[in-house]
This record gives C-alpha cells, structure tokens and sequence, in this order.
C-alpha cells in the first residue's frame, strides 16, 4: 500500500485551488493559467491570500455555504471505520481500501463548471460572489481565520490561531528563527545549527578560553532561540563569579567526600588552571538556565558560587578519565597553546595527540595523577585492587602521543583472534573493579574521588581536583559532587529542546504526490505520467522551479 | 523505479534550443537505416528536439553501444553531437548529458580501439575536480537539501526511540557523510528524559575515497565529536576501525564481534547500526535470477554478520536505484534516469557558477563516471532499490519496524524547511524521499526477527 503524505499544507492549499482554477479554464483561451505551485511558501500563521476567481471564470458556479455547512469537518464519512473527509471523492478512494464498492465521478462536459465558494459572513469582502474563493478548504480556512473564535494559543508566546494548522505551523517556529554560532554564522534551523555547532572552532575555542580572559564567558555554548537570549545573557553578566583568589586554598566541602550519586562512570578531572575550570562552569551554569525553568535560577546561581572554592585549588593538568576504551574527554582542543590539557586514561593505554605540545604538564599531570593513585590506602572505604593499578600504570608509561583512535583499531586488527591479548585497558580495569571493589565496580572509580578529597585535605596545595561524572562530564560531575545537587541536571534536560520539532505539520495528508503531479505534468493520470514520461514529467517541471522552489 | 522509455513519448515540453549543428552534420533518419541496433527500436520520428532528455538518453545509449561494439565512427560522431548539445554550463539536462558525455569519452578512451576521438575531446576539460570539504563546508553542504537530511532524520527518530532505556547506546555509524548525523543525534539524545546515555560511536574509516571527501582526518573529526558531547553532557566514546566497504567492512565486523567476546553481552546496552548511504559500495552484481539472494554475495554475508551481532536497530538509508547491472547500456539508462533528480535539485536553490554547485555537481559527474567508465572493484557506485535490500534483510533474519506517526511528522517538518518539490511517500513499513513524485532515497528501520 502507497500512501502519499503531502509536503506542507500551503502546497496542498496552492496545489488544489491551482488545480481548480486550470480546469475551470479548460475552454478558455484567452486567460493564462495561473501557476499554480509559484507561490512562495507562507510564513507559518500567515493566513494564504486565496486567489479570487471569480473574476477569471464568470462561468463559475457559486456555492453559499451556512456557517454551520461549511464548519462541519469531514462531511463524507466512512460506514465501516468513520473516517471523515471533506470531499465525497476522497471518500470514494477511501472506499476502495476497505474493498467497497465506489464510485468516482468522472468529469463529463457538463461538469467541467467550476465551482466557487463565498464567505458566509455578511460584512467580509468574500461575501460578494465576485470574490468568491476557489476551493472549499480555502474559503474554510479564510472563515476561521477571520471571522472564527481564535481558540489555538501558544504558550510561548500567546499568540492566538483560528485554524489548527496555522497554530502548529507557528509552533514549530515559535522563537526558532535564528540561532547564531559564536562564529558569525546565522541558521533558521535547529538542525543546521547543530551540525555546524559542533564542527565549528568557536566550539573548541569556547572550552578552551577562559585562561586568557579574566571574565568568565558570556557566550552560550547551548543552542538557544536569540528571542530567548536575553535571559541567561543578562543572568549571567548580573551575578558573574567574583575572581578568585589565587593564594587562599579553602579545603573542600566536605560532601567531596560521600559521592551520594550511583557511578556508572567517571570522569578524573584535574584542571590546570582555576579559570579555565570556572568558566567551565560559567557556561554550565547559562546552560542549565536554558534547562530550567526560571524559578530554578538563582538556586544555580548560588550553586555556582559554593563551588567556587573548590574550583581555586590551583592544578596542573585537566586528565580525562572515562570508563572505556578509547574513550576521550578532550575538552579543551588543539587550538589552545597554554590551556589545561585533557589527558584520556583508559583509552587504548594512548593519549590523544592534543598532548603533544606540552609535555611538561604532561608529566606533572601523571605525576600528580599517579601519585592518587598510588595512595589509594589514605582512603578508608576503598582498596584499590593492585591489578588496576598496574593497568593504568601501564597506560600511562606507554602513551606517548599516539593517537587514540587509530591505535584501537589497529590494535585489534593486528591481533584479531585471541581475546586475551587484545583485552583493552578498559576490559582489564573492569576485570580488576570486579574482582577488587566491594560494592559495586564503580567504586573503584569513587575511590578515587575519595582520594582526591583527602589529598585535598592533607597538603592542601596539592594540584588535583577530581570529579565525579555520573554519564556527565568531568565538570559537571565536579560541580554535582561538590555541591550535592546532582538532580539538577536530569530531567530538566529535556527542555533543552525548544523546538518541538516533534511537533506535525498541519494540514490534510491526502492530496500531496497526485496533486503535485497533477500540477506538474498537466495530466490526471499519475500513473500514466510517471511510468511512460518518466521525463515528461521532469521536461513539464520547468514551470516547477526556480522560483517556486527557491526558498531555500 | 526505473523507467526504461522504449519509444520516444510525445514531449511535454521542448525545454531547450534545437541544436542547428546537429542536423547538419548528421542526418539522424540516414544514420538509423544504415544501423539498426539490436534491442534498441529506433524512434519512429526523427530526433526532432535535440534539448529533450529522452533524445539525450536515446544518443547516449547508441554511444554507448557503439563505443562498447568499439565502432570508432559512430561514437566518435555521437560523441560530438552530444558535445555539441550538452555544454557543461547548459540547464540541468544538458549538464547531466554532459556529464555522461565525459563518462562515455573516460571509458572509450579505456577501450583502447576509440582512444583516437578522446583526443579530439581532449580540448573540452574532462577531469573531474571534485571538493576536498571543510569540515564547516561539508556541514553546510549536506545541510542543502534533504537528500541526506532525510535519512538523518529519519534515523534519528527510530534510534531515539529504539534505545530508550538502555544506559549506554552504541552505534556503529557506517555513513558516507562523515558523522554529519551525529551532532543533532547526540543533541536529541541530550534531551532525552530519563538523562541522557553514555554513546559510544564506532565509525569505519574508510579506505578508498568516494565524494563527499573530508580534508579533516577522522582524529580530530572524533575530538570535534567528543567536545561537543561534552558541551550537551553525554559522554561520547569515539573509535575508528580502518575498515573497507570492498570487504564487507569485514575488520570493522571483527572489531566488534570481538568487542562482544571481551565484554560479554554488556548490560544495558543498546546496539545500532546505522547504514547511511554506505553499504552499496559493498561489491555486488545484479542477481542472475531475479529473486535469488544467494547467501555468497558480500552484502548478504555483511547483513549476516551483522545479524549475527544481534543488534537493538538496524537503520538502513540509500538511494533508490539501481546501478548494478554488468549491461552497461542497463546502466547508463538506469542512471540517468536516476542522476537527472540532483541537477535538478541543484537548479532550484544554488545560482550556476556558484562556489557549492560545482561542489556539488563535481561529486554527481564522480557517480557517473564510476557507473559508466570503471569496471571491476572500481566500480564502486552500485545502488539497489530498495525492494531488493528490503528482501535481502528479510531473508537474513530482519523484521521491518517501521516509522510511527511522529516520526514521520519530524520527517515531513524538515521537509517543510525545503523546497516544494520533496515529497514523503510511506511504502509498507518503510519511508521514501520523492522529488517531483520520483523516488529519491528510502529509509527503513529493521529489527532481529
């Protein structure tokens, strides 16, 4: 079975009256036909300018409808599934699915007589038969939307529809016009904007930047309509985190601690800088703005600010600890020379090549990093299983700039059958998590926070700061843990979606391919068209495009 | 499906110039009395309107006969006339004949015994300069039309809903748009209401070079990735497998059979395969009986093996053609039939001499040479319609899954954001892109019967 679904209501509008108004013009020569499909798109909640034939047909026959006729949706109903529809041809092709018997009028001579409809209301210009709409969807829609209850509101906006389909169409733009990428580049799709958002430099300089600036970023690095802008903007540049300051260590708080949060992964976070960690969270806390509800704001705010403390402990190296191979948490990128550098353990026993540059930190990083490691007995509820130690052990001396990615899949491909050999760092750290940690196999990876927490409280400039993420982020996860807020990411992140692209497109779904081939090739039979003009069709679609099409 | 137009149809439209070259040089009527060719009926009429496609097919395909019984003559002078009619920076008909035209000039000049008219060619700039993109380029080229939109979508939303549940999703995206669907798939799965996955994304890093090609190397495609995971909290796990389409992928399949032996059958975790645009370049030969899928040929034993890997979703999304014929005549009538759609796109939105059209037209004249001029394991470009990939993954242990209604509204909202010649089209379970009523590419969502 075919079903054509049509591509949007305005053409389904544009298509059908088109149609109309060639045929009503089939024994006049002397009028052109007007194009049908040239038409642009309508703005979404923009009424369609029906054309008004009467002026083109004098021939034409005019139909009055009641108000009441002319609302009752779907007149033509189905006796076996009730379906309703508006024209009984329509009904007719319905029939044949269910194997009833139909009927399809055929347009005799007689029957070419065009048929115009007017507007009920009294007062409206419709009204006079000389400018009588063409289609009866059309006249429909122009009732509603004129002189109909606007019953259809937006709740972004309150901006009120008539006719369902405008309302729908409206809502799938609503605040969406533009988005724009710190680059320059403007989009009017959500989906372009991603695409290009996440390929774009501005992405890799964003999470990079901060060490060079003292303020804290105002830009968002979350996809937001501009019409909704003003809000984190203006929170953000109201309450910015205060610098801070460089020689005062506060130990941290102590829910550092008791990760309350079930680990499922875990991010090892050491910054290297204080900035580069607190814009971080600067623009986490713009992002969480987009996410939540305004009520929700200053509740962030304040936790932005309790974790300023925390995030002062001045580091040396940002390492990317995730719970699987080749796995990389590079966050800050290649385009930054001085920045903290993310370090990915466990990926493969390599380190992406963003480490190059710096082999200083580098060592200092591991330095520090081992040193966590190796004193995880100052942790009362952990012992580190040995073997996990020597895993990363190894992942750290065997790591020298190679790339994380290539060195996967070479490895497995150089020693493809046996398992043993090729099990991954990951595999092996699971392994031991299993065999060593009590509770759970995250706990090996808690245990590390723990660790930094103490190391934390001992020799107070110790140069790590470890997070926790919990299917997050390091920052995040650092931000959770510290603060003991993690619900505040979960569920509200569904609103990130502004879009509702979800959302369907109005209008019927009936009329779209038989109805545009109708308009293209001039002919009724599609079948017909397709199959034998295979071109013909393509030929007769000079008319088709340029400009109709050209809304792009 | 392809039609195969045996007699001329009256023309709906004579869309473009007579060409006066032509009928001086060569009597057409005389050039048929004198060689009838086999399986081919002559046009009762003169070819009478030198811009219509269907006498642009018509020459092409004598061309082609003609340079494959390696007549000289005749394809030297078929070649000229299309030369004659079909410049490069004509409307979209004559620029798909033209880039037939070089197609044809690449392979009789392979042939060896019509190596002598190349060079009266040689003037006209037959090398095909396709794009090395920027990533940025690439995003914004895709982004053009629904061509590949489409499948994005479409895929997206049976993903998303495929995987609701599971803590950790994998996917394996075997695309020829280098991860270009990955960010809105990501974002959409940041949105997700009971928090978003941890995603691991397995891609094959391809071998060979097939348009679009990317002048970023897939590392620091995976760090873009990774960076903006971040930026949308999901952990993403990046992974190349240097993997080649001519084997079946077999290394990346390896990769991940082992990765299941390591791992065990890991909790919680959600597989997809998500094939976009990808697995006909896996090698294949028009069946020798119509409906004998034999289990031998390398894109069966690719579906087997991946059934094997008993994946939560299998998304499939290609063109709908079919370039697989070894009758190079099948060929070049299926794929002009079929190529004529993008130029067409390319006339509604992209100004000629733009920047982007040549991009873009660039990467179509690459399909056609690889379907007219190469042979063998050059050949790459060798779409099947979707019936025949709908039946092969039945008969691997498939079930067809479908798209529910907000899926295909999500579809038919980014069409809305398009011209008005893209249409949607439901064919049993699975969705089909039209333009102007023709079938473009389909999408279907599988699932292990």
């Amino acid at each position: 079975m075919t079903t054509e679904l049509d591509n949007t209501s305005a053409v389904n509008e544009s298509t059908v009256s088109g149609e109309a108004s060639i045929s009503s013009l089939g024994n006049q020569t002397a009028a052109p036909p007007e194009k049908p499909v040239k038409r642009k798109r309508n703005l979404a909640g923009m009424p369609v300018n029906f054309s008004c034939l009467k002026h083109i047909d004098p021939d034409a026959e005019v139909i009055a409808l009641s108000p009441k006729t002319l609302m009752a949706t779907n007149r033509f109903v189905c006796e076996i599934c009730n379906k309703g529809f508006q024209r009984d041809q329509n009904l007719q092709l319905h029939r044949r699915g269910h194997n009833l018997p139909w009927k399809l009028k055929q347009r005799t001579s007689k029957e070419i007589r065009k048929r115009v409809y007017v507007c009920p209301e009294p007062s409206c210009v419709h009204h006079d038969p000389s400018r009588a709409l063409g289609d009866l969807t059309g006249i429909k829609k122009h009732f509603c939307r004129k002189h109909g209850e606007k019953k259809w509101k937006c709740d972004q906006c309150s901006k009120k529809y008539a006719v369902q389909s405008d309302w729908k169409a409206h809502l799938k733009i609503c605040g969406t016009r533009e988005y724009k990428c710190d680059c320059g580049t403007l989009f009017s799709r959500r989906d372009s904007f991603i695409t290009h958002r996440a390929f774009c430099d501005a992405l890799a300089v964003e999470s990079a930047k901060g060490q060079a600036e003292d303020e804290p970023s105002k830009k968002d690095e979350d996809p937001k309509p501009l019409l909704i802008e003003s809000a984190p903007q203006s929170t953000s540049t109201a309450s910015p985190p205060p610098p801070p300051p460089p020689a005062s260590l506060p130990p941290p708080p102590p829910t550092t601690t008791t990760p309350a949060v079930p680990v499922t992964s875990s991010v090892l976070c050491i910054a290297k800088t204080p900035d580069s960690l607190q814009v971080n969270i600067a623009k986490k806390e713009i992002l969480v703005y987009n996410a939540c509800l305004p009520a929700d704001l200053p509740e962030i705010s304040k936790s932005n600010n309790d974790s300023r403390p925390v995030l002062e402990n001045p580091s040396q190296l940002v390492a990317g600890l995730t719970g699987s191979s080749s796995g990389s948490c590079s966050s800050t990128n290649t385009g930054s020379t001085s920045s903290s550098v993310f370090a990915s353990l466990f990926a493969s026993s390599t380190a992406s090549k963003t480490l190059q540059p710096q082999p200083q930190p580098q060592t200092t990083g591991y330095k520090d990093l081992i040193r966590s490691m190796t004193q995880p007995t100052q942790t009362p509820d952990l012992t580190l299983p040995s073997s996990a130690q020597e895993t990363i052990s190894l992942c750290l001396s065997t790591n020298q700039g190679s790339s994380i990615f290539r060195t996967a899949g070479q490895e497995l491909r150089q020693y493809a059958p046996p398992p043993q050999p090729t099990m991954s760092a990951t595999a092996l750290l699971q392994k031991a998590a299993q065999m060593g940690a009590s509770a759970s196999g995250a706990s090996l990876l808690r245990g590390y926070g723990l660790d930094a927490g103490q190391r934390d409280d001992t020799d107070g400039g110790a140069s790590i700061g470890l997070g926790l993420g919990v299917g997050y982020d390091g920052r995040s996860g650092l931000e959770e843990l510290m603060m003991g807020t993690p619900s505040v990411y979960g569920p509200k992140h569904t609103t990130l979606d502004f879009l509702g692209l979800g959302m369907a497109a109005g209008g019927g779904t009936t009329n779209g391919l038989s109805a545009l081939m109708t308009s293209i090739g001039g002919s009724l039979d599609v079948t017909a068209a397709v199959s034998s003009f295979g071109r013909g069709g393509r030929a007769g679609s000079g008319e088709f495009t340029g400009k109709d099409m050209g809304t792009q | 499906m392809m039609q195969f137009t045996e007699t001329l149809p009256p023309p709906l439209h004579q869309t473009t110039k007579p060409c006066q070259n032509f009928a001086t040089s060569v009597n057409p009527n005389q050039t048929h009395r004198t060689r009838p060719w086999p399986g081919f009926p002559a046009p009762n009429k003169p070819l009478g309107t030198f811009g219509d496609a269907n006498c642009m097919e018509q020459l092409l395909v004598r061309c082609a006969n003609a340079i494959e019984t390696n007549d000289a003559t005749l394809s030297q002078q078929i070649l000229w006339v299309l030369n004659n009619i079909a410049p490069s920076d004509g409307d979209s008909n004559q620029r798909l004949t033209c880039g037939f035209l070089r197609a044809l000039i690449a392979r009789a000049a392979k042939t060896g015994t019509c190596k002598m008219l190349t060079a009266a060619l040689s003037n006209s700039n037959i090398t095909i300069q396709t794009h090395k993109f920027s990533i940025i380029e690439l995003a914004s080229f895709v982004d053009l039309t629904p061509w590949h939109r489409f499948g994005f979508t479409a895929a997206n939303a049976a993903i998303l809903e495929a995987v609701e549940g599971y803590s950790t999703v994998h996917i394996i995206d075997l695309s020829l748009t280098h991860c270009m669907q990955i960010p809105t798939l990501i974002d959409a799965m940041a949105g997700k209401l009971e928090g978003p996955p941890v995603v691991k994304l397995t891609i094959a890093g391809a071998t060979e070079d097939v348009p679009p090609m990317l002048d970023l190397s897939y590392e620091e495609l995976g760090i873009k990735l990774v960076n903006f995971a971040r930026s949308r909290n999901i952990i993403l796990e990046f992974t190349v497998i240097p993997s080649s389409s001519l084997d079946g992928f077999s290394s990346l399949i390896e990769h991940l059979k082992l990765q299941t032996l390591v791992h065990g059958n890991e909790t919680n975790e959600a597989l997809v395969i998500n094939c976009h645009m990808m697995l006909h370049y896996i090698p294949e030969e028009t069946p020798t009986t119509p409906f004998s899928f034999e289990d031998a040929t390398p894109r069966a034993l690719f579906l087997k093996q991946i059934r094997s890997l008993n994946p939560t979703l299998v998304v499939l999304a290609d063109e709908d053609a079919d370039f697989t014929s070894t009758n190079l005549v099948c060929r070049l009538r299926s794929a002009f039939n079929y190529l004529w759609i993008p130029y067409d796109i390319v006339d509604t939105f992209l100004p000629k001499g733009s920047k982007q059209r040549q991009w873009y037209e660039a990467d179509i004249c690459w399909k056609i040479e690889n379907v007219i001029a190469q042979e063998g394991s050059h050949r790459v470009e060798r779409l099947e319609p979707r019936s025949r990939w709908v039946h092969r993954m039945r008969n691997t242990g498939f079930r067809g899954v479908g798209f529910g209604e907000d899926m295909v509204a999500e579809v038919k909202g980014m069409l809305d954001e398009h011209a008005a010649g893209w249409g949607l089209k439901k064919e049993e379970d699975d969705l089909v892109l039209t333009w102007k009523g023709h079938n473009v590419v389909f999408a279907t969502a599988w699932v292990p019967t």
